[in-house]
């Protein structure tokens, strides 16, 4: 086997030298396409792989409680304490009682998020859905309207704009330094440093996997003097893949952190 | 709350992204602002000053939302 079977989509064939993997592993050959309203759409393996994640939460969870039990089985304790991790570890800590509220949204949302970042080194899928950043986006903007919606109804329109943007303490004359500082570092700053910052992670570390597991099979194959650091490159793809592992759970942890935090900010100024 | 403070819950870690938030938006958003000028009055200075300033009323924002009270 050698790395141009691996890396098949997009690689010259017939070529020698070492094929990288690039951001074209995020593009792959698309398995079905069709059109609606003018919109293509392209089922490639990144959905299906999408669609099996979601799908194998969605279905532990609604197990899990089924039938539920006082004294709870294997499969409800860990439901219930994962749930509770969000639920008590997040959103009653950082939002407060009335965060109990969003405790559905956000657990719906780590859960989501988690599980289709470890699909980054479940072998057979070993691609992050959420490195394609349309996934991120749409999360984040979820998070956008939610965290606006809640401060606009907490607080009226008019003074959670005044609250946001024009900070007390300071001279009327400065607002205009100040106020457009305000309105995009909440505004404009707040989905984008959200969605890119899922996106980024995902999408580094997979392609370090990538060309950490394609370099190993290069330098096997390859037939010269560099075989002496294929296991150098083995070692660092497993503990890659560990690393891997630590930064998908908490990248997930950090965009449910941070939606709680921007909900319990929308909320705060009511007091 | 009478000020521009932050809610009294967030912990250090917290309030200390919002201030290198708050800096870096400064800094892009007035930068930002100098650049369009630039392009407008065909200029190459007014990039550096929009930098400036808005790094200036960054800081300053900065000490009035998260600065200690009195």
């Amino acid at each position: 086997m050698s790395a141009s079977i691996v890396l098949a989509s997009e690689c010259p064939p017939n070529d020698p030298g070492f094929c990288a993997p690039s951001v074209l592993e995020f593009f792959p050959k698309p398995l079905a396409t069709f059109d609606l309203f003018g919109v293509h759409f392209a089922i490639t393996r990144i959905t299906v792989i999408l669609w099996i994640a979601t799908a194998v939460m969605v279905w532990f969870f609604i197990a899990a409680t089924r039938n539920m039990q006082l004294v709870p089985g294997k499969r409800q304790y860990f439901a219930e304490s994962g749930y509770s991790i969000i639920r008590d570890g997040v959103a009653r800590e950082v939002i407060g009682t009335e965060g109990l509220r969003f405790a559905p949204y956000l657990a719906s949302l780590f859960f989501f998020i988690v599980i289709n970042n470890i699909m980054g080194i479940i072998p057979f899928a070993q691609i992050p859905p959420t490195g394609r950043f349309a996934f991120p986006v749409v999360l984040a903007t979820i998070t956008y309207v939610l965290f606006n919606w809640v401060g606009i109804r907490q607080q009226g329109v008019g003074p959670y704009f005044k609250n946001n943007l024009f900070p007390a303490g300071v001279p009327k004359p400065l607002y205009l330094l100040v106020t457009p500082i305000e309105f995009a570092s909440t505004f404009v700053f707040r989905p984008f440093t959200l969605s890119v910052r899922l996106f980024a992670n995902m999408l580094a570390g997979h392609l370090l996997l990538a060309i950490f597991a394609a370099g190993t099979v290069y330098l096997f194959t390859v037939g010269n003097f560099s075989v002496i650091f294929a296991p150098v490159s083995f070692a660092m793809s497993v503990v890659m893949t560990f690393f891997e592992l630590l930064v998908q759970v908490l990248q997930a942890y950090v965009f449910v952190v941070l939606t709680s935090a921007y909900i319990a900010g929308a909320m705060e100024e009511a007091h | 709350m009478t000020d521009g403070r932050q809610p009294s819950g967030m912990s250090g870690a917290d309030e200390g992204w919002a201030v290198v938030g708050t800096l870096f938006a400064g800094v892009v958003v007035w930068g930002g602002i100098g650049w369009l000028i630039d392009l407008w009055l065909d200029t190459t200075f007014v990039k550096a000053i929009g930098v400036l300033v808005g790094l200036a009323t960054a800081i300053y924002l900065v000490v009035v939302k998260y600065g200690k009270a009195g």
